[in-house]
Order: structure tokens, then sequence, then C-alpha cells
């Protein structure tokens, strides 16, 4: 189950940030979207370190957290996605497939005439067309 | 991982014993502890001691299979072997005294015989007998020499021998442990965990690491399934031992994956063992054991990981395993690892404060019995077993421990250690690891985590200062719920460090966040999870806005720490806040201030609009504002027409001037725009400086002001989808507002006047007038300056030319500024200030009163003729009041031309009718140059040309030629021709002027320098004449260096003799002279045209020969037979030897036949002049 996305801009500023969990630990995902900003870091600037994942906007696995997976996505205009679940045993492809229908819906929320770039993105059509996504997530392991 | 046991953590080393000879043991010990594999010595003394040894006979029946074991591993097992179980007993002897005393140990057994020579001869017999006794192959009796020759040898020997032994002995131990398990004779468990782990400690000491690593994963393996299945102890205590055996073998596989460099088995290996192990979590009354046991794997893990110094695989077949495996780089850093064990213990210590609490509520009898020391609990022999120790007569007894009597020793023990220093040190190291690995945000995590433990145990100076750090990056990255939980434990902090000020500032940052969302129900556990401060929400921003603003009203008391000194906002305790562009305080409070006009003048007014900005969730009422300046004066106050004035203002602040505003009350995001009118007399800059709030009795806040033009956005709200509006009415100010202004000087009262009559001649010292007129203005201390600057751009120097006639390399030269009179300026007093340069002057200007004038004048000498600006600026006080008034300055610019004044051109000629042979312009030498070419010691003509290229008429004073400087003797003679100048000529513009020069070279060489024409001139100026200065009347001079000539010998001079007229009928004679200079005979053809003007005789062909050194002479007789200038009949003289043919030019030849005798009546002189006059004519 996805716990947590986030869309994270230029100045490694939060964008959208949702949490899909009962449990009031909004702040620990927090956390975690935020130390997992360093991997990203880590993976761009060095990029020979991560080899097969070179010049793809899918970043993989980026951090070790125990009772999380935290994946990672970086768009073409340097805005980073972030995915956290706590599906220990997750297909590389599902992830991918998510983040594209991810990135699809970004596109579409900024590109808004009324969606100033760099900005918070508040549109609440954005947020249920994400609920959707993510939802289908696990319906898509499933099948 | 110091926790363990030192044999845990070392490999093990082979252990072998000798005994007897105590003198040798510590050359032998030492040999053997330096071999490679070293080995440890167990030295006895003597036979006597042996029995340290023996096998304890109550082992033999706790180890029986038969029984159900006590527990799996057994804790001095391993200590034993590597301390006192060797696996080699070497006996040193002199001959006798060996006795069998380990008979029932496995060990191998070597006899020494030691000799102090090795010449000391053993009988055969006796080594028999020995052996014999002491059942020794005689492979291992051995003879070791003390003697210092043989030593090494024998201490060699020795240490092979040994080797070989032990190696043989861990192997068949190895082996006898290894049958059991494969006969599967035991179905306990327990046993087969403490055979496995017994064969990998076997091989161990056999450096076998594979099967070590089998037997200790074997082991591990055996050990899971004892979980759940084992009933040998009460429940909490068998999950206590099977997870410290797990612990341990956990910790040798590790160590030895990681040590044969497999970093991606160890990590998927600890990985699984912690998945494994954390489920189980045990009961819930000692759930703290399992988290510190699961923080010890983490920390042991960690260090294991530091110790080994592993890197991140970077190798692609590592990677894709890497990958495959689920790993990430940062799980290959000991800091991920450090912060988890952190993490954990922090699990345990809140666990344990839940248990204390429960326990500390229902004491019990059984719990003061363990606490009060009658009963002690100790380690049992078991590997994490504990047990009961009771003492009875003199005796002790151990009794195994219920669990309800653990929990309450356990619960005992871990109220003995603080562990928050441990958390602390942990995350500090994890902190320090990640800074050190520039992954700032996990740091700050883990800072963050670290701060909290400092907050948890009271240490708030600690806490407060970690926290900022952390809230620093949060608020860069504009991670606004984070920083709200920073925020509110840093709002604590300083209420507990009784900081009111540090209180204010962080409420107000809190209050002033971007947090709209509402959640408002708050969980009963929000302070664990959420600090402070609850969970982000408007509401709480409103709470907290509130509290403190009625913390700075005076109306609300703070409690501090420890209740003592209360916080309190006085009178005599007032708080200031100060706001600069980079503190985070901006969003309280923005002020940015715009004038309307960029540059105003003096004493004219300008509108400044003040505008205020807050992101306080409530609204806020400013008392006053105080408005500062650069300047003072011009600073004013802002109150609301509600408040009296009485308490605005206060001590200095009396003169200020006071405007009012219909309300000040900041709203949240709405700019309140306040625009008043501002005047200032003092020129210069006027800037706003800061913009003083006071909010209450006791509360300012010193905001900077800032520009709208290079305003920054705010911080946080930036990244917000909010309403945003400009700080300014006027969208164009908004954008390119400033808050300085410029001011102006007084306009100037003062006529400065360049008079220059066009341009400047090269060469002449040209005169600039400059007039200073005051019409208005007195001048005191005024200061003129004058610039020159090439008008082209390029500087006026050009140091590569180098010109022969200009002394320093300036074009245009500055020379002097001459006073109003055309006299040197006197230097007198200390205020005149002077100082010329080449192209920079200063000269100070007396004081003028109203009309009066000043004049002076600028000499100017041109070198090159190059235009150029003339600046000159003259500053000034209005009054001689030097303190209060400002310079006026004004300037003039000019540009002024520099002309050549006059073109010199020249050139040679022979004399007329005189034709010497130059040989060189018969035949040209080819490649030589072009020059000319004179005749030695003939006479030569130079005719100098002088155009005036200017605009204005020039009067020549006088032309020559002057030898160049570095003629060493006359190379020739030059004599001006034509007579003196007429009383200096005036050239008027376009005007040509003609001098005659004869040349007579003296000197034979290749190349003569003739010198250079010096002309002397001055400008014409007219009715000025008497007032120009006697510089003007030396003139200037104009140089034209001519160019050097060849001299060269002559061998034949022509020349035509011929009256220069004639009258029409009657007959004269024409001779034509040829001279022979050489000293050899010349062979001379001639022929004579004849002419329809002419009736001539003589003949017409000849060849002549003309004697050296002498003169040939051809005389005609010519009768004109028409009038007018004619044609003489053309001579053609042809030298033989060097075929060089020679006809008089059309000028020479040409005569002129008046009809009848003419009558002049003039003198003779006249006549002359005529002549000459005519020869002139004909030169042209």
């Amino acid at each position: 189950m996805i716990v947590c996305i986030a869309v994270v801009g230029h100045q490694n500023n939060p964008l959208y940030l949702q949490s899909f969990t009962e449990a009031d630990d909004a702040l620990k995902l927090h956390h975690i979207v935020h130390c997992s900003l360093d991997v990203i870091d880590e993976r761009v600037n060095n990029p020979k370190k991560t080899g097969p994942t070179l010049n793809e906007t899918f970043l993989g696995l980026l951090y070790p957290t125990e009772n999380y997976k935290v994946y990672g996505y970086l768009t073409n205009t340097k805005v980073k996605f972030i995915l956290v679940t706590t599906d220990l045993d997750v297909r590389d492809a599902d992830v991918r497939n998510f983040f594209r229908r991810f990135h699809s819906a970004y596109v579409d929320a900024v590109s808004n005439p009324f969606h100033v770039p760099g900005k918070k993105i508040t549109s609440r059509t954005f947020a249920e067309r994400v609920s959707t996504i993510v939802k289908s997530f696990g319906l898509s392991t499933a099948v | 991982m110091e926790d363990y046991p030192e044999e845990l953590r070392t490999p093990p080393v082979t252990l072998v014993s000798i005994v007897g000879f105590p003198e040798l043991h510590s050359t032998i010990s030492t040999y053997l502890h330096s071999e490679q594999p070293p080995i440890n010595t167990l030295a006895l003394p003597d036979f006597s001691k042996i029995s340290v040894m023996a096998r304890n006979p109550k082992d033999k029946t706790l180890d029986s299979s038969s029984a159900q074991p006590g527990g799996i591993l057994k804790k001095d097992w391993l200590l034993k072997h590597r301390t006192r179980s060797p696996a080699v007993i070497a006996a040193l002897i002199l001959l006798n005294g060996y006795r069998v005393v380990a008979r029932g140990r496995n060990a191998k057994t070597v006899v020494v015989v030691v000799q102090s020579t090795e010449n000391d001869e053993v009988s055969e017999d006796r080594i028999i007998a020995l052996r014999k006794r002491a059942e020794v192959d005689s492979k291992y009796l051995l003879n070791f020499v003390s003697d210092a020759s043989q030593l090494k040898e024998s201490l060699n020997r020795l240490g092979s021998t040994f080797a070989e032994l032990a190696n043989t002995y861990y192997r068949e131990e190895g082996k006898r442990i290894k049958a059991r398990i494969e006969k599967k004779n035991t179905n306990s468990l327990e046993l087969i965990i403490r055979y496995c782990f017994k064969v990998a400690v076997y091989a161990e000491f056999r450096r076998d690491w594979v099967e070590a690593l089998k037997f200790y994963e074997e082991a591990y393996h055996t050990l899971r399934e004892m979980i759940g299945v084992s009933i040998r102890l009460p429940p909490i205590q068998r999950l206590i031992e099977i997870k410290t055996v797990a612990e341990q073998l956990c910790f040798k596989v590790s160590t030895l994956l990681l040590h044969g460099g497999k970093v991606i088995e160890a990590m998927t290996w600890f990985r699984k063992h912690i998945v494994c192990y954390k489920k189980l979590v045990g009961a819930p009354d000692v759930v703290f054991l399992h988290w510190e046991w699961v923080s010890r794997q983490f920390l042991v893990f960690a260090e294991l990981l530091e110790t080994s110094s592993v890197t991140v695989p970077n190798t692609s077949s590592q990677l894709s395993v890497m990958l495959e495996k689920g790993l990430t780089e940062w799980e290959f850093n000991p800091a991920h690892y450090y912060q988890l064990a952190a993490h954990y213990l922090r699990e345990k210590r809140l666990c344990l404060e839940v248990v204390l609490s429960v326990s500390e509520a229902s004491p019990s009898s059984a719990a003061d019995g363990i606490e009060s020391g009658s009963v002690s609990v100790i380690p049992s022999v078991f590997i994490g077993q504990f047990s009961q120790l009771f003492e009875q007569e003199d005796a002790f007894r151990t009794q195994p421990l219920t669990d309800a009597e653990y929990i309450l020793y356990a619960i005992a023990e871990g109220k003995r250690f603080q562990d928050s220093f441990e958390i602390i040190a942990l995350f500090k190291k994890s902190f320090e690891m990640y800074n050190n690995l520039k992954a700032q945000r996990m740091a700050s995590y883990c800072g963050h985590l670290m701060a909290i433990e400092y907050f948890t145990i009271g240490d708030f100076s600690n806490a407060k200062q970690l926290f900022d750090g952390v809230a620093n990056l949060y608020r860069k990255e504009g991670w606004v719920a984070l920083l709200w939980e920073v925020l509110g434990y840093l709002r604590e902090c300083s209420r507990r460090l009784s900081s009111v000020k540090d209180f204010v500032e962080y409420s107000l940052q809190m209050a002033a966040l971007p947090i709209s969302s509402s959640s408002g129900s708050q969980p009963s556990d929000y302070k664990r999870k959420y600090g402070p401060s609850g969970p982000a929400s408007l509401s709480q921003r409103q709470s907290i806005h509130n509290e403190v603003f009625e913390l700075l009203r005076g109306e609300y008391t703070l409690s501090s720490n420890e209740g003592s000194s209360d916080l309190k906002v006085e009178a005599d305790r007032p708080v200031h806040l100060e706001i600069d562009p980079i503190s985070p305080l901006r969003v309280v409070l923005l002020a940015s201030v715009a004038f309307h006009e960029q540059v105003v003048k003096p004493g004219a007014s300008s509108s400044l609009t003040l505008s205020l900005l807050s992101q306080l969730p409530q609204p806020v009422e400013i008392n006053h504002l105080e408005i500062q300046f650069n300047q003072p004066e011009s600073n004013f106050i802002i109150t609301s027409p509600q408040r009296s004035l009485l308490d605005v203002r206060s001590g200095d602040q009396q003169d200020l001037r006071v405007e009012t505003a219909p309300f000040l009350t900041l709203h949240t995001n709405k700019w309140l725009r306040l625009t008043y009118d501002m005047k200032s007399d003092q020129s210069g800059k006027l800037e706003c400086l800061s913009v003083i709030a006071k909010l209450g009795p006791y509360f300012t806040i010193i905001c900077r002001a800032e520009s709208p033009a290079s305003m920054d956005a705010l911080p946080l709200w930036k990244f917000e989808d909010h309403v945003e509006t400009l700080p300014t009415k006027d969208p164009g100010l908004a954008f390119s507002g400033q808050k300085i202004i410029q001011i102006e000087e007084q306009d100037p009262q003062i006529d400065l006047v360049l008079g220059v009559t066009g341009p400047a001649l090269v060469g002449e010292s040209f005169l600039v007038p400059v007039t200073v007129t005051s019409k208005g203005h007195n001048v005191c201390f005024g200061e003129l300056k004058i610039n020159l600057v090439d008008a082209r751009g390029g500087g006026l120097v050009s140091p590569r030319e180098s010109e022969p006639f200009s002394n320093d390399s300036h074009h245009v030269q500055l020379l002097n500024v001459l006073g109003p009179d055309g006299e040197y300026e006197s230097q007198s007093g200390p205020d005149n200030i002077r100082s010329i340069q080449h192209s920079f002057g200063l000269v100070s200007v007396p004081l003028l009163n109203f009309g009066e004038s000043w004049s002076c004048k600028l000499e100017i000498k041109w070198q090159k003729p190059k235009p150029v600006m003339l600046y000159v600026s003259l500053g000034y006080l209005p009054s001689s009041n030097e303190a209060k008034e400002q310079k006026v300055h004004v300037h003039k610019s000019l540009q002024i031309e520099g002309k050549t004044a006059l073109a010199i051109s020249h050139h040679f000629m022979f004399p007329f009718r005189r034709d010497p042979l130059l040989l060189r312009i018969v035949k040209p030498i080819p490649g030589s140059d072009p020059t000319t070419s004179l005749a030695f010691k003939e006479t030569s003509i130079l005719v100098v040309n002088a155009r005036n290229c200017t605009e204005v008429p020039l009067r020549l004073m006088s032309i020559s030629v002057e030898v160049d400087g570095d003629d060493t003797g006359r190379s020739c003679r030059v004599q001006q021709g034509g007579g003196s100048l007429p009383s200096q000529p005036l050239l008027v513009p376009g005007e040509e002027f003609k001098q005659v020069f004869s040349i007579i070279p003296e000197v034979y060489l290749q190349s003569v320098g003739v010198g250079t024409v010096c002309l002397r001139w001055r400008r014409e100026s007219g009715l000025e004449e008497q007032t120009s200065s006697s510089i003007i009347a030396a003139g200037a001079v104009t140089r034209h260096k001519l160019p050097d000539v060849n001299v060269e010998m002559v061998p034949l001079v022509v020349s035509l003799e011929c009256p220069p007229y004639t009258i029409l009928g009657e007959p004269f004679t024409c001779y034509v002279k040829i001279q022979n200079k050489t000293k050899l005979l010349q062979e001379i053809k001639y022929s004579l045209a004849d002419s329809q003007s002419f009736v001539l005789s003589g003949s017409h062909n000849d060849t002549i020969f003309v004697m050296p050194k002498s003169e040939h002479i051809l005389g005609f007789k010519l009768v004109p037979l028409a009038s007018g200038s004619q044609q003489l009949p053309r001579v053609t003289v042809t030298s033989v030897r060097y075929s060089a043919g020679f006809q008089p030019s059309l000028a020479a030849a040409t005569v002129f036949i008046f009809p009848s005798k003419p009558h002049f009546e003039m003198e003779d002189k006249v006549t002359e002049n005529k002549a000459s006059l005519l020869m002139n004519e004909q030169i042209s």
C-alpha cells in the first residue's frame, strides 16, 4: 500500500505531499521524504555510481527504512517524485508504471494556466486523480 | 561490540602449553606469538601445576549427551579453549621427570629434550626409553639447544612442530564432534547447536573460514527452529537465551562474511536476521529488553562495518546483485545502522518508562527482595541464562529463576542505566557520519532526534542549539510541517531557558508559518508525535499568536522551567526585535519603502510610500511607527489619531515630524500602505534605513527597510499558492521603487566660459582662455580642474612612437596655466593649490564676489594633429561657511582640433643649363633605393615649399636648413639662395611659399644627411598681437627632415651657355661645354638638329675627344628668325665610354627673342631681379 506520495520542487521544497494512512504518522513520512532527497542528490550528482539507472527518470529504490520502501523519480524539469510504500515486495515495473501515470497527472496539473510554477499544487482535481492512481497501484499488483 | 567477551570478538588462536624449564618460557612464547599464524603459549613452570589443564570431573556429568542439556552454549567453553585447553603439550625436560598427566585429553604431546650445547651427547638408549615412557612418536621428541648459535633453529623446529600438531588436534576434535552431529544420536536441538558451534570454533582455530561459516550458519538455522518449540525454560527466559545465542552466532557470521569481503552477503544476512527476530517481541513486560537487543544488533553491525571499512560496490555486476537484493547505497554506511541502533534504544527507553511507571504504581514484595540484594542474580554457566544465588551456610547455591523474578530483575537492571546519553552518542555518531557524506538532510534528521533526546533529559541549551541548525535547513527548503515541529521544541526550550526574546521570536515565527489546514482533533499522545506544539493547524497558529501578544502586553506571565523565575514582559524588561532581510522573522513584519522619484532637487518634495506586510494570523495593531533615514533630520513618526502624542515623543525625539495615519492595523497578508511627502535640503543620498514599529508598551520591532525593486519573496510563503499583492498601488513603482533618493546639488550660479577660436596648430602654444563669472553665488574655495582626453579614445601617449623632435611622448600636453594678465600665476599663499601634469591640471580660483569675474589661460601644446576633449570643471562653495554648505560643481567641455600648420615639401634639381652625368640615373643599379643623387662638388639646387594648411594667416619668421646635430663636420655646404626673406612674409590660407637653397656636397659618400628644414612662424593674430605674450612672439617651429642623398663622382659635366634673350635678326653664340673630370680620354659624339627659327653655323655631327681633366667647348653661331619664345636647335651629346646620351631639357633649350631691342628703363638691379624672377618661373 502506498502510504505517501510527494512532489518536491527545485529548491527541494515540497510542492505536494499527501499521505494515505489512517495513523497519525504524517510527520514521520515528512521526515522520510525529506531524507530521501539526500539519496536523490547523491544519485543525480554521482551518476556513475548508479550505473543502470543512468539517464532514466526512474531513480529506483532510494532509501532503506525497515517498514517502508522509498522510490524516486526525477522529471525532465528536475521535479522529484517520491513514493513511500509499506509493501516490502514491490515489482519495479509497477512502480515505474505508477510514476508514469503520476507524471502525466502532474503535467496536467501544472499546465493549468492558473498554476504558478514553483508554487504548491493545490488543485483538488489533481488530488482526486492522485488518490485514484494510488488506489489502483494496489490493484495492479494483484492482477 | 565491546560488551562481547574478548574470545568472541577476536579470531581464535592456537594454544600450546609448555611445561618445565621456566627460564626458556619467555623466549619460546615470544617466538611462537610472532609466528604467522601466531600461537599462544600456556607456560607452566613445572609438572606439579599441570593439573590446571586437567578436566574438571563435574564437566563430565554436564556434558553427557543422555541428559537434557541445561542450555545451548556454555559460557566459558570458548574461553577455556583459548586459555586453558592447549592443543599441544610440550614437556621440556633435561632427561627425566616427565609423567603423563594429560591422558584424559586428546592433546598432543611433545617431549623436548633441552641441551645446553650441541655437544651434549644423549645416548640412543635413553631416548628410546623416554619415548616409551612418554608414548610419543620419535618425530615429536625434539632436541632443543639453548645455545645462542642453535637457538633460532631450535625455535623454528619447535614452532613448525607445534603448528602441525595443533592443526591435527583441532581437526581431530572437529571431526569427533562432527561425527556426533552426523550420527544424529541426539534429538536435542541445543546439543546440535552446541556441536555445530564447537565444530565452527575448531575450524576457526585451523583458519578454515569456509567450514567455520558453514557450521555457524548451521547452528543459527537450528537455533531458529528452536523458537516456540523448546520448553526447557520459562518462556521469557527461553526467548532471551535464544536471542542471546542468535546474537553471538550472527556476530560470528557477519564478521566472517565481512572479513571475507562478501559485503552484499553480509548485508543480506544481517537484514534477514533482523527481519526474523524483530517480530519476537516477547512478553509485554520486558518489551524493552527486546528493543535493547535489536538496538545492540544494529550497533554491533555498525561497528563491524566501520572497522572493516566497507566500500559501496561500484562494479556493475555487484550493482545488479545489490539491486536484486533490494539494497541501497546507504545500507553500506555505518551511519545508517548507528541511527537505527539509536532509534531502537529510544524505543527501549520509552517502553521501559511505561513499565517503570506501572511497577512504581504497584510495588511488589518480590521486587523488594531482588532489589535489596539478599538474593542476587548472576549470569549462569550457559550463555543468556541467569540464576539466583543464595548464600546458605557459607556455601553458595544457585537456583533457576522464575519468569516473574526475571522480569523484576530485568526492570531493576534497566533502571540503573541512563539510556539517553547512549542514544545521544549514537545519534551524534550518525549525525557526524552523514555530515561527512554531505547528506545534510539525513544528518539534520539525526540532529533533530538527538535534540529531542536532549530535550527529554532536560538539557535545553544543547537541544536549542541543535534544533536551530535543523530549523535552518527546513526553513531554507520550505518544509513547513517539519519546521513547525522544530519551532515548537525551540519555543519550549527558550521558555525553559527563561529567554523571553527567543520565546517571542519563535512564537511569532510559528504564528506566521504558512499553515492553513485545520485539523481539529488532537490525539492523546500528540506530544510524542508532534512535539510540544501539537499538530500544525491554523487554530494552533492563532492561539500561539494570542498567547505571545498577551505576553508582550504584559497581561500574561510565562511559567519557566523551575517555576521560580516567571517570564514577564514589563517596563524594565522590554522586548526589542530586529528584522533584517535574511531574518526568518521577515514573515512577521516586512517593511518596504519606495520613493516615487529617483532624483529630486534640494528643497523640493517627493512622495514616499511605506508598505508594511505581516503574515500573522490575527490583526496586529501598531501604536506608532518611526521611519529612520541616513539623514537623521528627515526622520519622522507616524501615529494613528487615536493615540495621544505624549507616549510617542520621548526624550530626544522632541523635534521630529509627526504624521498621522487613519489606522495602523496590520491584517494578514494585506499591505498597509502609507504615503507621505519627504523633503531634504541636503544634497546627496537620502536613504531610508529602518522602520521601527512599536506594537505595545514594551514591544518594538526594528525592521530594516527594503526597496521594492530588490525585495526577495517572503521565505516559506513564496511556495504557497496564495494571493500576492504589490507593496505599492502603482505597479511600476513596485518593480522599480528604491528606498534611496538622490538629492541633486544646487544649481550653480556661475558662468564658466571657454573661449576658443578655431583649431589649434601643431607646434604652437595654444592658449585657451577660461573665464569664471559670478552670477549670483560667491565663489569660495573654488577649484578649477582641467582634464585633457583624447577625443577619439585611446591615450594621449604613445610610448612606442619615437619622434625625433618630441622630447616626451605626449601628443597633447597641458603646459601651463597662465594668469589673467598672461603671466604665470604667482604661487602665493597656502590656499593656492596648483598642480599641473601632462593632461591634468588643478588650479585654485580666488574668492569672487557677486558680479566679479576671473580668468586664466590654459597653455596647451599639440605635438601631433589630434582632436582633444578639454574638460574644465569648477567646484566651489557658495559661501565661506565651509561646514554647512555643499560644494557646487560646474562642468564645461570642448573639443579642440589639432591641425598641422604648414605642409612642407622639397625637391632637388641641377643648376640651370648645367648637367653633370650621374651614372646612377643613367644606369640605376637594381635593388638600390631610389634616393636622390647629387653630384660631388657640384652645385645642386634645393627648393623647399611651405604651404599654409590652416584657415588663419600665418607669418613666416625665418626659414633655414639646419644641419643635424649628430653630423660630424660638414658633409655639404648649404647656402640660402635668392637672398634673405623679404621681412617675414605673410601666408594667407592655402598660399605656398618657396625658398631655394644651393647645396654643394663636399663628401663623397653613399648617403649624406642634408639637414632639417626649420620653419619658424607664428599666427598672424592682428589686433591681439599686443596682448599675446612673449611665448607667442617667439613663434612656433615646424621642422621637416630632408632625406639623405647619394653623392656621386661626376665623370662629365655638360653645360649649355646661351644668353637669356636675344633680338630678332641679331646673331649670337651658343656654347656647349663638355668638361671631362676623369683622368681618361673621353670620346664624345654630338649632333645638332636643324631648327626653323634659327639659322645656324657649325658642324652638325662629329666625334671629338676630350682630354683628361680638361674642357671642350663647342660653339654655334645662331641668327634668330622668329620672335617669341623659341626652341634652340637640339643638341645631343653622347659619351661613348658611358653609352650615355644627353639632350638639354626643353626649358633649358628655350630662349626668348625680342622683335627689336627692348628699352628697359630700369636700373640694373631691377633687371637682375627680373631675370632671377624669370629664372624662378622657369624652375617651377
